[in-house]
């Protein structure tokens, strides 16, 4: 079966003085394909999807997005992204308006196009009424959906999203759940960092376990199941066994001493 | 009240300097002996001149003088708890204001079992670390050396007292002060409504300068010797006044009055202490502050190219441009900016009235404070945008890193912000220098010129520093750029604009020698046509500079978003 492919990494690594963040990855992700990218902390998740936008070089290694090395021309790599931040800064002495108006600016919207983008999304997920307020006052809910509406409204071809949901309301989450889906089906490529599993299983059509820099395990749910050995698990169980982490119950149990 | 809690919080609010100070925070390890060092360092240079003031003493013959010098002493003593207690207000309140974009790490956390007058005290304790602490460690060290030759001992144990109390005084007020202007700046926002920002920076700005009125008043051309003289005897007669009394009862005990002693001395306390109940009640009420909410605009959302468009900034460009607009005028720590220009007007003004009582001004004095005021306030505010205006994004920098943009729109979108700003500044200085002064063509056309040319080319230089040393750390507070960077571009700027005005030196000196009436043997004769040909030589160095530096500025700009590891 042939492919189209939406991001390629190619042994790629990065250290950090003696931390090894990434370690000699290689990833083939399709294009139009919502992919989970899970791990405990400090895996190496941010850092790959950093390398991908460009934001972090790698030592070692290449990766090209939609067919440009990210290194030749990160700015028209960074023309096609989407991304958002884990915990994100914005700046607050905008209002959400001027943030967005402002993104659209960056992104070189058309004005017609702007408008129309910056109301439907404003309108989609509750923020009509506190737009026209300095992001200051908002909470961090509000700015997380500022900052994804920023990501989204510029229509890019691929998503990067690290943690995308955490603060949002339920409303909120389903739609830009929804939101990505039909994305993705109109080619969109996502790359998504979640600690929220059963939104990586719901989701993705791919996960890539991470774990101390290197993937632990790759595949489809199906896949991973069957790489554990755990027919019936769901993705938590699977995470643990794979991550090495599983063992929990000695560990509660000594703290509940 | 759990004096562990107080200093704890206390050690809370020094450490959070560390972040600004700290390179290394993996393995962060703190180096105690240079923390104590200027502690250290004050108490050895105080014991020396304590020692050296009771060997001068004990040196004096002369009876008569040794009286005097005594009763001088004595005097010095009594006014210190009111010279402390005004250093103490200033050291505060410059230190609170700039903790003025401080961010959490010092706010009171809530959820904690800290009562309120533990976190008040704590917070009136940190405002005396530094230098108000390192002051009074020398004074008290001094004294108490000098005061066992002196003989008076008592005396000297009395005042210091009376300092450290002054100077807690000066804690509690500008801990006071501080809730105050916290809450009445976010009263005047909410009602503001919509002009809410210009309130804002109006206010701040009517903040500054009357804090710098004060400053200046107290501090500028003013002997110690007149301020001590003044004190002694402003004292007695502002006896009424509750921050004068520990200096009343410490004269007082010089000149043996128990009764006063006892009074004065129960009063200032019982004042600290009502003071500081003032400050835990408003505190209570008002410490966990919720900054009000601003709404800007109402309207429907209208789109537009805007006047940066049209002349021939990208849409990108131009909303880098706006933001940072927006920003020098909407974030509290970026609008102290702002103060600078009218800090660079009102120092010569004072001078000028203060150095001049009674006296002939000289008749070059018009041109010079023309040239300083057209030159200084433009070229200090494109120093000091060009350094600041990368490291101002803070945490949001991210957004740059992600979006976008090249680094020739990054330098030109930042430079000509820092550029047209300050160069606005310029014409606003030049135009009340002119008022001011009324300069004759020849030097209207010098200090315009020159003001120009180093306003957009300094602007080029300092960015191309600003973007190699910009700091996104913003905590405790934004710092934007590395010192060092800072030091090297502060070096680098004033050997280019000596080179950018070195031109015009000679036709400077020639109307200054000229005012000075100067002897036939030292004027300087220049043709008619030099001043054409000097300011076309400044512009000339002034291209090149800025040429070179854009160059420079660029680069730096490509390895700056190459290597965003945020």
């Amino acid at each position: 079966m042939t492919y189209l492919s939406g991001v390629k990494l190619t042994s790629v690594s990065k250290r950090y003085g003696d931390i090894t963040a990434v370690d000699y990855l290689d990833l083939d992700i399709k294009k139009g394909e919502i992919f989970g990218l899970l791990g405990p902390n400090g895996s190496g998740k941010s850092t790959t999807l950093k390398m991908i936008l460009g934001l972090v070089k790698p030592d070692s290694g290449s990766v090209n997005v939609l067919g440009i090395n990210v290194e030749d021309d990160p700015v028209a790599v960074k023309r096609k992204v989407g991304y958002v931040p884990e915990s994100p800064r914005v700046y607050e002495f905008l209002t959400g308006l001027e943030f967005l108006d402002f993104t659209g600016d960056i992104y070189g919207m058309q004005l017609d196009e702007k408008k129309k983008r910056i109301e439907e999304f404003l309108k989609a997920l509750d923020l009509e009424g506190r737009e026209g307020d300095m992001i200051s006052s908002y909470s961090e809910g509000m700015k997380q959906k500022v900052v994804i509406i920023s990501a989204i409204m510029h229509r890019p071809e691929l998503l990067l999203l690290d943690e995308p949901l955490s603060g949002l309301d339920p409303r909120s989450a389903r739609i830009v759940k929804d939101l990505l889906h039909e994305m993705a089906s109109q080619g969109v490529t996502t790359i998504m960092s979640t600690h929220i599993l059963e939104i990586a299983q719901a989701m993705c059509d791919r996960i890539a376990i991470m774990y101390n820099g290197r993937i632990s395990a790759l595949g489809t749910m199906e896949e991973l199941r069957q790489k554990a050995r755990m027919p019936d698990s769901g993705l938590e169980d699977i995470f643990l066994k794979l991550t090495g982490t599983g063992d929990i119950k000695p560990v509660v149990e000594a703290l509940m001493k | 009240m759990n004096w562990k809690n107080v200093l704890r919080l206390l050690s809370v609010d020094r450490k959070s300097s560390r972040l600004i100070r700290g390179i290394r925070f993996r393995r962060f390890r703190e180096n105690k002996v240079v923390t104590y060092a200027l502690y250290i360092g004050a108490l050895v240079f105080g014991l020396l001149i304590g020692w050296l003031i009771a060997n001068f003493y004990s040196g004096i013959s002369d009876t008569a003088f040794k009286e005097d010098f005594l009763q001088g002493a004595s005097s010095l003593f009594t006014t210190l708890p009111t010279l402390a207690l005004l250093y103490g207000l200033v050291f505060s309140q410059m230190g609170q204001m700039q903790r003025i974009g401080a961010k959490v790490s010092i706010q009171p956390l809530y959820w904690f079992p800290i009562t309120w007058a533990e976190h008040t005290l704590a917070s009136i304790l940190a405002n005396l670390v530094g230098w108000p602490l390192i002051i009074s460690i020398f004074i008290c060290s001094s004294i108490s050396v000098a005061s066992v030759s002196l003989g008076l001992v008592p005396l000297a144990v009395f005042t210091m007292f009376a300092l450290l109390a002054s100077l807690f005084l000066a804690s509690v007020t500008t801990e006071v002060l501080k809730i105050l202007q916290v809450r009445i700046s976010g009263a005047l926002t909410k009602a503001a409504g919509r002009a809410a920002i210009w309130v804002r920076l109006l206010g701040s700005i009517v903040f500054f300068v009357i804090f710098y009125l004060i400053y200046f008043s107290l501090y500028y051309n003013v002997s110690i010797p007149s301020l001590v003289g003044s004190i002694a005897g402003g004292q007695k007669i502002l006896w009424f006044i509750p921050y004068l009394w520990l200096g009343i009862a410490l004269s007082a005990f010089a000149s043996g009055l128990v009764i006063e002693i006892v009074i004065f001395s129960l009063a200032s306390l019982v004042f600290i202490y009502l003071l500081f109940l003032a400050a835990v009640r408003l505190n209570v009420r008002f410490g966990l502050y919720e900054e009000p909410s601003i709404k800007i605009s109402r309207g429907a959302y209208v789109p537009k190219a805007g006047l940066l468009g049209r002349l021939g900034f990208s849409f990108a460009e131009a909303a880098i441009m706006r933001k940072d607009f927006k920003a020098f005028t909407r974030r509290r720590e970026l609008m102290y900016i702002f103060i600078m220009p009218i800090v660079f007007i009102i120092v010569p003004i004072f001078s000028a009235m203060r150095g001049t009582t009674g006296e002939s001004v000289p008749s070059a004095f018009p041109s010079f404070l023309f040239v300083y005021i057209t030159l200084l306030p433009g070229t200090f505010m494109t120093v000091a945008l060009g350094s600041f205006i990368i490291g101002s994004e803070g945490g949001s920098v991210w957004y740059i890193y992600s979006s976008p943009i090249s680094a020739k729109s990054l330098v030109k979108a930042k430079y000509f912000f820092a550029a047209l700003f300050s160069f606005a500044i310029t014409l606003i200085c030049f135009f009340i220098s002119v008022l001011l002064t009324s300069p004759s063509l020849q030097i209207i056309a010098i200090g315009l010129t020159e003001a120009i040319l180093l306003t957009f080319s300094l602007g080029m230089v300092s960015l191309t520093f600003g973007i190699k040393g910009a700091d996104f750390r913003e905590f405790p507070r934004p710092r934007m750029i590395r010192p060092l960077w800072s030091f090297i571009n502060g070096i680098v700027c004033l050997l280019l604009a000596l080179a950018i005005i070195s031109p015009i030196i000679p036709y400077g000196l020639k109307i200054l020698f000229e005012a000075i009436q100067a002897p036939a043997t030292i004027s300087i004769p220049l043709p008619e046509l030099y001043l054409y040909v000097a300011l076309s030589l400044s512009g000339v160095i002034a291209s090149v500079i800025t040429y070179v530096f854009h160059k420079k500025a660029v680069k730096n700009a490509e390895e700056f978003l190459l290597k965003a590891e945020i």
